[in-house]
């Protein structure tokens, strides 16, 4: 061969093997560290001891893990426990524990963890998650047995819930107060390196998880090697970090900057269905909503559909009830399903003697249509309000709007100076019913002011009485239904839950397991650049 | 009568071109204030849901909002919430001020002391959190806005009256006058007062500047007017969102209240020249 | 003379001090609404929120909770919080520095700038270049804080990408939220300076230095200005308050911990403990800031002082 030739041959074949060379290098040469914001829900947490919190963020489900995890179809998954029993009167709980679990100090995780963790509760605010169990027995190392005080169908939804991460007991014992604040141990994905309140909170992998639940596909540790968790309160700050790169990931960002987060080249939003409802209270002993009538014609006013377009910009779902669509006890009879009706609503007034003004707002015996319309300073809130003011100005209703702070406005329920609030919440259990709508809770939550015979036997009914999963959901759906058919409140919108990500430099799995984005989805993620 | 306007001190301060541009905006602002209701070309509260965030044209000619309403109109609007708000409160701070500053400027002794370490410590409080935690107790709103802006700016007058009491109270004339049996409330009136005005008037045109940009900081954490009353924080903080689709949103009533903010200064540095009274000003 | 004076004030701290603490309680009390509602959760029951109240000592007449929150103050302890559920004195201990940081960077730029354009602006009086000057100065405080701020973020962080948009962890970090304070800050010291400036200059021993033949520079930074910085002095010294807590707005927008933004969380959710031991702090800072102010004033004009005993 001659010269130029040995040269090209020369040169294509180190090419080459520099080509391969590189691709079998592991991907690990690129710093698996990334910053994640939390959503504004999430900020201020001071603690990350799940037992004595009362706000808990999505890194605490990093640090711990839960006996079970539930899906986004409400289903339960084995995590720490690997299969459970109950018994056929809901007295008796068996669960099989998952063996060769530690803790980040080293401490093994088994039945003695369990015996040792469940009684911690009692004294704390977080009491009630555990009131119903009465002791814990250690049948072998890793099987424990939960003899319960009453039937409790809810248990597993308590222990999938982030309070009930459970924490290494050694440290927890020895630490005491310090627990959460300076030392973290649990079992999860990341251990805690550090924490600072209103600032950032960093953890960093834990090499020894081999343990995650089958709502990821990462059954060993985490690809990503640290995270760091930035709390920023203005909505707008964080849309510009993400925008500038300076954040990788926002955790919750508001539908208002959806439009221009999906003109950003680089930038992906998933949006997950969300756990909660928006709606609008109705006072039900304050005039004129006394009057069933009124307070139908009041729900049939609001135009989901239009408010969905408007208002969300199509993010997200209607609401024609009380509950979010995923749970069983949402499945009501259609007839009962609230949605806007704006003929039937003009009638049920004129029914009702309030007949139509000249300066159109309707009057009855001298009096005009003119109530109170309540909602918390809250950006979103405020903008769903004034669209909801300008749809029931369309029957004839005049609403004033004042705006609270969220302590002031609960003042203000619990003083029953309400008549019409805008409001929402975020919960994915149907024992919301009872939380705002029982006779024992009058001002705040139960907002509506609403007790009544029939409701308390339905509420007493679906929240101890029921014996098996499959009796609450009916009880619930009951219970339910006769809260629609009262028309205590106008639904109307089931938020989405939107997660801004930059795709230059993370790689997020495409279907997102779970209710909520959290541990599961984190250790399949990885950072790409 | 317009020949004694113009000779006065008030008068005299227009007699500088800058005088002649922020006195005379000044005005003009004042006239659209008290008649918006009547010059807005579209209803401040009119939702138009289908042009929503339309960028300034005919016949928007600020554009829109989230809501389809018409920018020019609410900042029009706005420009009355936001005048009324603080010159209500800066009179209500003037008057309490004043009979502050001139009870302790006149008694003295503990009761002055008392007075004004009560008063210093609303001025050396930040006005933000007064505000905020009047907002806490009486509620969002224009009136827990008023009194906010109305406590922090009562130090000013209270120590400017106070100073011209003490001042004065040296002042031969004043020691005699009492010799002669006049009453404190008569000596408060006809001599302590009318020399105390002119510096407070000015101070209270300065004050009305900084309360516009209280205002506006209140109605971005959304604590000020409330909706559909338009204010220019408020506008501007539901804007944000729309920074990059609809910058107008945010722009203009920052613009808006920049320019009457340097307005009021410029004019209220001319009064000060024009009425030379530097020296008075001085117990601030 | 003065000392007397001094040590006379500082003895009225205390009551004062107690004084103020009886109406920081009372305004706090006041407020609508109550932590307990901010700290209860779905699922807990309507006796647990009794329990809550109970265990909290808030079902005691507020005298009697008045004295247990003085009586720990005294012995240092600011108590724990309610809704924040950490000792007051770690909140407070782990926000402060930051707000520490930042009033202290941003009282020493508008004192510097605001000084620099004061002078130029009496320097040059009567020229045009005064009103240039005063132009300038007017500039930052005639917008709201939060809107200078963003715009600042939307040219050097987005545009220029020359500092972070947000957070408290690099020096970089610090430079736009100090700026955006400072701006704010210049106005004032800058026209207590030119005001202070002028009366200084009318004195007659001022003619007599120009008369004795000294340039003018020497005449301004010997002579002048040390008798000009009292009053300016004065007036920083009374502003204490801002520098701890007046950054609220800004800390908002720059996503970095402080007190303002503390006491505000704390505010919203009544956490009682929490917004008492600030607004303590703040009330004691601020007096210690007037006691300075006061005892400046004092030194410099005799006719209040006189008026005063």
């Amino acid at each position: 061969m001659n010269y130029m030739s040995k040269t090209l041959m020369f040169s294509a074949s180190a090419l080459m093997s520099v080509g391969i060379l590189t691709a079998s290098l592991p991907s690990s040469a690129i710093a698996q560290e990334a910053t994640f914001v939390f959503p504004a829900g999430e900020i201020g947490a001071t603690s990350y001891n799940p037992i004595t919190s009362s706000n808990l963020n999505s890194a605490a489900s990093l640090i711990y893990d839960r006996l079970v995890e539930q899906d986004s179809d409400q289903s339960f998954h084995p995590h720490l426990a690997t299969s459970w029993d109950e018994s056929a009167d809901g007295m008796t709980w068996i669960f099989k524990l998952r063996a060769g679990v530690k803790f980040h100090d080293g401490e093994p995780f088994n039945a003695d963890t369990i015996a040792s963790w469940i009684p911690d509760f009692v004294g704390t605010e977080n009491a009630f998650m555990t009131a119903a169990i009465e002791k814990v027995e250690v049948i072998d190392p890793l099987t424990v047995k939960f003899v319960m005080k009453r039937p409790e169908p809810n248990l597993l939804y308590n222990l999938a819930s982030t309070f009930m991460g459970v924490p290494g007991q050694k440290s927890y014992d020895s630490q005491g107060k310090d627990f959460g604040v300076k030392t973290a141990i649990g079992t999860g994905p990341f251990k805690l390196e550090k924490f600072e309140i209103g600032l950032e909170t960093v953890v960093v992998r834990n090499d020894d998880y081999a343990w995650a639940s089958d709502l990821s596909k990462n059954q060993g540790k985490a690809k990503i090697a640290k995270i760091t968790f930035r709390e920023i309160a203005d909505q707008s700050t964080a849309f510009l970090e993400l925008k500038t790169g300076g954040v990788d990931l926002l955790l919750g960002v508001p539908t208002d900057f959806l439009s221009i987060l999906k003109k950003e080249k680089g930038v992906s939003v998933i949006t997950m269905a969300g756990t909660g409802i928006q709606y609008m209270a109705i006072n039900t002993t304050s005039e004129p909503f006394t009057d069933i009538n009124v307070r139908q014609a009041t729900a049939l006013a609001i135009n989901q559909s239009a408010i969905l377009k408007s208002v969300y910009n199509g993010v997200g779902q209607e609401a024609h009830n009380f509950l979010i669509n995923s749970l069983p006890a949402a499945k009501v009879k259609p007839a009962l399903e609230i949605s806007f009706n704006q003929a039937k609503a003009k009638k049920l007034l004129d029914g009702a003697g309030w007949k139509m003004g000249a300066d159109g707002v309707r009057m009855k015996g001298g009096k005009a249509l003119k109530v109170k319309l309540f909602t918390k300073n809250d950006t979103e809130l405020k903008r769903l309000t004034q669209v909801i003011q300008a749809q029931l100005k369309d029957v004839g209703m005049d609403a004033v709007i004042t705006v609270f702070d969220s302590s002031t406005i609960r003042d203000q329920y619990k003083k029953n100076n309400h008549q019409l609030a805008v409001r929402g919440y975020d919960w994915n259990n149907a024992d919301i019913l009872e939380w705002f709508f029982s006779g024992t809770r009058l001002g705040y939550p139960n907002v509506s002011m609403w007790t009544d015979a029939k409701s308390e036997k339905f509420k007493d009914t679906a929240m101890t009485k029921s014996t098996t999963s499959a009796e609450r959901i009916a009880n619930f759906r009951a219970y339910h239904e006769y809260v629609l058919s009262q028309f205590l409140f106008a639904p109307i919108y089931q938020p989405a839950t939107n997660i801004a990500y930059n795709t230059k430099s993370l790689k997020v799995p495409a279907k997102i397991r779970g209710s909520r984005f959290r541990s599961q989805t984190i250790v399949d993620m990885e950072v790409i650049k | 009568m317009i020949a004694a306007i113009s000779n006065s001190g008030f008068g005299r301060a227009f007699s500088t071109p800058l005088g002649v541009i922020a006195g005379g905006f000044l005005i003009l602002l004042v006239v659209v204030a008290l008649f918006a209701p009547w010059i807005t070309p579209f209803d401040i509260a009119l939702q138009d849901l289908d042009n929503r965030n339309t960028a300034p044209a005919w016949p928007h000619l600020m554009g829109t909002d989230e809501f389809g309403r018409d920018v020019l109109s609410r900042v029009i609007y706005g420009a009355r919430t936001s005048l009324s708000v603080s010159a209500t409160a800066i009179g209500i701070s003037v008057t309490v001020g004043m009979i502050l500053g001139a009870a302790a400027g006149y008694f003295g002794g503990m009761f002055e002391r008392a007075v004004m370490t009560v008063v210093d410590l609303t001025w050396s409080f930040p006005d933000i959190l007064i505000a905020l935690i009047f907002v806490a107790i009486l509620g969002p709103g224009l009136t827990s806005t008023m009194f906010a802006i109305a406590i922090a700016y009562l130090a000013q007058f209270t120590r400017l009256t106070r100073a011209q009491i003490v001042r004065l109270k040296q002042e031969t004339f004043v020691e005699a006058t009492i010799n002669l049996g006049a009453s404190p409330i008569h000596i408060v009136f006809r001599h302590l007062l009318p020399n105390a005005l002119a510096p407070v008037i000015v101070v209270a045109m300065l004050a009305i500047g900084d309360g516009i940009v209280l205002e506006a900081t209140l109605g971005f954490f959304g604590l000020g007017a409330q909706p559909p009353t338009p204010s220019w924080g408020a506008m501007m903080s539901s804007g944000t969102a729309q920074l990059f689709i609809a910058p107008w949103v945010i722009i203009l009533p920052g613009v808006a209240i920049a320019i009457t903010v340097i307005a009021v200064n410029l004019f209220g540095d001319e009064l000060v020249r024009a009425l030379d009274i530097r020296d008075r000003l001085r117990g601030s | 003379m003065i000392i007397k004076y001094s040590i006379q004030r500082l003895l009225m701290i205390i009551p004062v001090s107690l004084s103020i603490s009886v109406f920081i309680f009372l305004i706090v009390h006041m407020l609508p609404g109550d932590p307990i509602d901010n700290l209860i959760r779905v699922g807990s029951s309507p006796a647990d929120r009794i329990a809550l109240i109970a265990k909290y000592g808030l079902d005691q007449s507020l005298f009697k909770q008045y004295i247990i929150w003085i009586g720990r103050i005294f012995t240092g302890d600011f108590g724990d919080a309610i809704v924040l559920r950490r000792p007051v004195a770690d909140l407070i201990g782990q926000n402060l520095p930051y707000s520490l940081q930042l009033g202290a960077l941003a009282f020493a730029f508008s004192s510097i700038v605001g000084l620099i354009l004061g002078i130029t602006a009496w320097a040059a009086r009567n020229s045009w270049v005064e009103q240039v000057v005063k132009g300038f100065i007017l500039l930052g405080s005639t917008v709201p804080g939060f809107w200078l701020a963003l715009l600042m973020i939307l040219l050097f962080s987005v545009t220029l990408g020359w500092f972070p948009v947000s957070g408290a962890k690099t020096w970089s970090s610090i430079v736009l939220p100090v700026l955006t304070i400072g701006f704010g800050g210049i106005a004032l010291v800058a026209r207590v300076t030119r005001v202070a400036l002028l009366d200084v200059a009318r004195e007659d021993f001022i003619t007599l230095l120009h008369a004795k033949g000294l340039s003018r520079p020497v005449i301004l930074f010997r002579h002048l200005l040390p008798h000009a910085l009292l009053p300016v002095v004065t007036i920083l010294a009374l502003r204490i308050g801002w520098i701890l807590g007046g950054a609220v707005t800004v800390e908002f927008v720059f996503g970095r911990p402080g007190l303002g933004s503390l006491l505000i969380r704390a505010l919203g959710q009544r956490d009682y403990p929490v917004v008492q031991g600030c607004l303590l702090m703040l009330a004691l800072a601020v007096m210690l800031g007037t006691l300075i102010g006061d005892i400046t004033q004092a030194a410099m004009d005799p006719r209040i002082r006189e008026a005063s005993k």
